[in-house]
């Protein structure tokens, strides 16, 4: 099998030669291993794709996720001055903004105006985005997608890799939109306050990005990620996430499905109350299911409750087994997943959150040796 | 005992924070010390939400809107409290390290120290080990508390926390975040470690006996 039609079959939950391996990479961890302007890797789509092929190979993955797409070609027509310091890349922008590029992890950004927040209780559909034009990566951080190169990158992508390698997207969750533009405490708190303006704001963002996610499907991808990290028990309620995530992520699922592209949620943290509901989104599979102490997922346990409904892409721990363990203890972790998961059809392995920047290569190249022994089926 | 007090507290549970805000101002008109607004009303309220936290029963948005109801109710017991120079249970110095802009642990930490009697002088985020000092010199806090989300940021408890060993200021530091464990936190030296916000309650209360 090629590395993509086994990341096919396992999304399929049909037979495989061996488990297929793909683990989502940091930003940090990327730039650690590829050493490249940080700059230029955030900003310039062939520069990012070189990254994601090196690291891919580096490690051997049968699949490539595309965290970052709709770089803009023309971006440093936008800077005013760049400079290098021994911390960081340092970029001001025309418009007065400062952006600080880390060589080991994602980059800080500083707004030179204060940041708009919407007012959940007087906020009408006339005040939110009429296109989603951004990514929300993290707390404070976002990606701004460039309207007629939204998806370059997947099309570099394919050229370089000639259909061989599985490439997914990602899409970020709606609740993380409305969380983002609303903040965070302010955006928790109005699922009590204001539940109906709640579900307004996020039904709108759900119709932005189920276009989002169309358009993405026709890039000859193999998957769509949806990036959800702020639904585990770390912050909502099941009840909450019945509520406020399911109805949105199952529109989402349907479109892409829709396209006959497979998708998979990502939850981080504490999911195992929720298991089932993930999967009544109407997703292919979801990834991450964190282990004790990051999460609570137990992996044979998952596969016994949902590995019928299908794939599951995870659970190694990113912190303390690749990026803290000994060589023995790797070896000893994923085995034990290796041989849980080649029990049920199904399965990729993979680091259930993002591999941590400072992960030593040596120990995610582990991973490739121990599939490669242990992984036939 | 008040009736009042009673519903006061169930107000913080529910997180009513107008019912608190009324009901706070009609027991000190009713001639109720704010100490005993604190002990009997606001902190039992409190203390059920920290337990329901930690047991599953109640999540983030229920909890915050249970912190916002203290903090109506705070609002008009602090002018007293500081002018009848009572004490706080303890002061305590909070911050996200440098490098890291992720505050929500942090403040969920923070609000629930208030909401146990504590005295919280949060930093923000992105603090950097000078600054630690600098605020500490300043506020001579009882406890020091850092936080990190990420593996790279949180290597930087190291630095602080050597930082006020060399200085030979004994000051607890503990710290939190989600990639931190209590192994990380003894091997950096850290004098404790919590793995949630209520937990970060106990270990404070826990220091404050010593």
């Amino acid at each position: 099998m090629t590395p993509r039609e086994r990341i096919l079959a396992a999304m399929r939950l049909q037979p495989v030669d061996k488990i297929p391996l793909m683990c989502q990479m940091s930003i940090g961890h990327m730039l650690q291993q590829f050493q490249c302007s940080p700059a230029e890797f955030w900003h310039d789509a062939r520069c990012f794709a070189e990254g994601l092929l090196s690291l891919r190979e580096l490690y051997q993955f049968d699949g490539i996720l595309v965290s970052l797409h709709g770089h803009d070609p023309e971006w440093k027509n936008n800077i005013a001055s760049r400079r290098m310091t021994g911390e960081y890349e340092e970029i001001l922008w025309k418009n007065g903004d400062t952006t600080h590029f880390l060589f080991d992890d994602l980059p800080e950004h500083i707004s030179a105006a204060p940041k708009n927040l919407l007012d959940i209780f007087s906020v009408t559909k006339n005040d939110l985005p009429q296109h989603v034009n951004f990514i929300p990566v993290s707390q404070g951080l976002n990606f701004f997608i460039h309207p007629e190169h939204r998806f370059d990158i997947f099309r570099i992508l394919r050229e370089k890799t000639g259909g061989e390698i599985s490439i997914h997207g990602e899409i970020t969750s709606p609740l993380d939109y409305y969380l983002e533009c609303t903040g965070y405490q302010e955006g928790l708190m109005g699922m009590i306050d204001a539940p109906g303006q709640v579900k307004m704001v996020m039904q709108h963002f759900t119709e932005q990005l189920q276009e989002l996610a169309a358009a993405m499907c026709g890039e000859d991808i193999d998957a769509i990620k949806i990036s959800s990290p702020y639904a585990g028990a770390g912050f909502i309620s099941p009840e909450f996430y019945s509520e406020f995530v399911l109805p949105y992520e199952r529109e989402l699922a349907r479109t892409v499905r829709g396209a006959d592209v497979e998708i998979y949620t990502h939850t981080c943290g504490a999911v195992n109350d929720r298991l089932e509901m993930m999967f009544d989104a109407g997703v292919s599979g979801i990834e991450c299911l964190d282990p004790v102490p990051l999460g609570d997922v137990e992996l044979e346990d998952a596969f016994t409750r949902i590995g019928s409904r299908g794939f599951i892409k995870g659970n190694i721990d990113s912190v303390s087994v690749l990026l803290q363990g000994t060589k023995e203890e790797i070896i000893s972790d994923v085995r034990r997943r290796i041989e849980i998961g080649k029990q049920f059809p199904g399965f990729i392995l993979s680091t259930a959150c993002s591999i941590a920047p400072r992960a030593p290569k040596e120990h995610i190249q582990l991973l490739r040796t121990l599939i490669d022994e242990y992984g036939r089926k | 005992m008040n009736p009042l007090l009673q519903t006061l507290a169930e107000t913080i549970i529910d997180g009513k924070h107008l019912d608190a805000d009324r009901i706070t101002m009609q027991l000190l008109e009713e001639g109720l010390t704010p100490m005993t607004i604190l002990d009997e009303g606001l902190l039992p309220g409190m203390g059920v939400v920290g337990r329901r936290f930690r047991d599953g029963e109640m999540f983030l948005p229920q909890v915050l809107v249970s912190a916002r109801a203290m903090k109506s109710a705070m609002k008009h017991l602090d002018p007293i409290l500081a002018a009848s120079n009572a004490e706080p249970k303890g002061t305590i110095l909070i911050g996200t390290v440098r490098g890291d802009v992720h505050d929500i642990g942090k403040n969920l930490v923070s609000v629930m120290l208030q909401g146990n009697g504590y005295k919280v002088i949060d930093m923000g985020i992105q603090n950097p080990a000078e600054k630690f000092l600098a605020m500490y010199e300043e506020h001579q806090p009882d406890i020091i508390g850092l936080s990190a989300l990420l593996t790279t940021t949180m290597m930087y408890m190291k630095t602080i926390i050597e930082l006020f060993k060399e200085k030979n200021i004994p000051v607890p530091i503990i710290i939190g975040g989600a990639p931190v464990t209590q192994k990380f936190a003894d091997e950096i030296g850290a004098n404790g470690y919590a793995r949630n916000a209520v937990d970060a309650v106990d270990l404070v209360h826990a220091i404050m006996k010593r």
